[in-house]
């Protein structure tokens, strides 16, 4: 049950509870159902909503996105044309009010899609704790492990115009979990892949980085050819699971096709 | 058990409440404020019923601690009237026949009116994504997403006579 929560003014207050042992929430929307069910150890919360970490910047092709920036910020944000489809495919409208970017980055699979297409695009985050502030990438964040700290902002580059690809496929079209995501930011020079990075959802307990799928497209021209080796490669690296939406055979079977999707558009 | 006094200005009136740590938006909009429109459904951010506006944007208020939110305004389905005037989503509701059992419909009321505000003239497909998270479970979505689209139609029409006036 909760037993207290606090709404500090400012980030260094917000840290100093959290190394206390209390819990950040942005939003809430991935702790307040665990606590809904009144089944909870006595949990003290943080709520970052008045520490100012909410906010969006775009200088130039460079995002800085505030930890507490909400998923619905983001959806309606004309400059980040790349995230706003990204964005729609998680959860329902009135979850998007309360959501929040950082938060999204520690939803489990098969949700946090937002962290796939984050991955994708080689973000990092900055994380504070009372020692002070570093940076890691997303990549590292999400693979595992909590590291002590509060995330406060998220930072990637602007993809180039057709470089980033995106497909989630779920029971439904809309507000449901992943049954296969793909993120991939792919760059190609005289007909060949030179440079790709692929991140995978739904697939696996944590949010994949599908080095087997990069390195079957990179040096090869992006042909229906190409993207089949690369799903057979990246047979190897996912670790899906059954749960209510989908068998881990299912998930298999078409994984392929939905790399394809968002690979070829087709 | 620490407990601190909450402001919100809930349908335009300014409220104060004590709350609990426990005591989410929803609760103290129906246990302390009385306003038992919105509903506690999965009490998980699922179904949708309890949806109330937050500064003008739908939340799932079962998701909401009450002290985060100390300050802010809140709209929910007992404020959309005009005295004994419907709003025209809850009469387009009514004259569509869009309820069945009536318990998802404040958070489909609601969910609409924050679409409504956003797109005046949407599509019926931009009706099921701002519902996708509006649970009806008597399956009544079609009737729905109609009455929906008419009072769009309606507050445009309403909109255009006043602007030939």
């Amino acid at each position: 049950m909760l037993t207290e929560v606090h709404v500090p003014d400012d980030v260094s207050a917000a840290v100093r509870l959290i190394a206390g042992g209390a819990t950040a929430i942005g939003g809430g929307t991935s702790v307040l159902p665990w606590l809904n069910d009144y089944a909870s150890p006595p949990t003290e919360l943080v709520s970052l909503r008045r520490t100012g970490l909410a906010g969006i910047r775009v200088d130039g092709t460079t995002v800085e996105l505030g930890a507490a920036t909400t998923l619905a910020q983001v959806e309606h944000d004309d400059r980040l044309a790349a995230l706003n489809p990204v964005v729609r495919s998680i959860a329902s409208t009135p979850v998007r009010t309360l959501a929040t970017v950082g938060g999204n980055l520690f939803a489990r699979q098969p949700h946090g899609d937002l962290a796939v297409a984050l991955v994708a695009l080689d973000a990092r985050v900055t994380l504070v704790d009372s020692a002070g502030a570093r940076e890691l990438p997303v990549a590292e964040l999400v693979a595992g492990g909590r590291p002590s700290g509060l995330v406060t902002a998220v930072g990637f580059e602007l993809p180039q115009p057709g470089t980033f690809k995106y497909v989630k496929a779920a029971r439904r079209r809309y507000n449901s979990a992943s049954l296969v995501t793909v993120a991939a930011t792919i760059t190609e020079a005289d007909g060949l892949v030179t440079a790709a990075r692929v991140a995978l959802g739904g697939v696996g307990p944590r949010v994949i980085r599908a080095h087997a799928v990069e390195t079957a497209l990179i040096g090869s021209p992006l042909t229906a050819e190409t993207v089949r080796a690369a799903g057979e490669a990246g047979r190897g690296e996912i670790e899906p699971a059954d749960d209510a939406y989908a068998s881990a055979w299912y998930r298999t079977r078409v994984f392929p096709v939905h790399l394809r999707r968002a690979l070829l558009g087709h | 058990m620490p407990v601190r006094i909450v402001n919100l200005k809930v349908n335009g009136v300014d409220q104060a409440f004590m709350a609990k740590p426990e005591t989410t938006l929803l609760l103290a909009l129906r246990e302390q404020l009385g306003l038992t429109g919105a509903k506690r459904g999965c009490a998980q951010g699922a179904c949708g019923s309890c949806t109330v506006l937050l500064d003008g944007a739908p939340v799932v208020s079962c998701l909401v601690p009450a002290a985060t939110v100390d300050g802010s305004a809140v709209a929910t389905v007992e404020g959309l009237a005009d005295g004994q005037e419907l709003s025209d989503v809850q009469q387009a509701f009514i004259d569509g026949f869009a309820t069945q059992c009536g318990f998802c419909t404040p958070g489909m009321i609601m969910s609409a009116e924050a679409l409504l505000a956003r797109n005046p003239d949407p599509t019926a497909d931009e009706v099921n994504e701002a519902i996708s998270g509006n649970v009806c479970r008597c399956t009544g979505y079609a009737p729905i997403v109609s009455a929906i689209l008419d009072a769009a139609r309606r507050r445009r029409e309403r909109a255009g006579q006043e602007a030939t006036r």
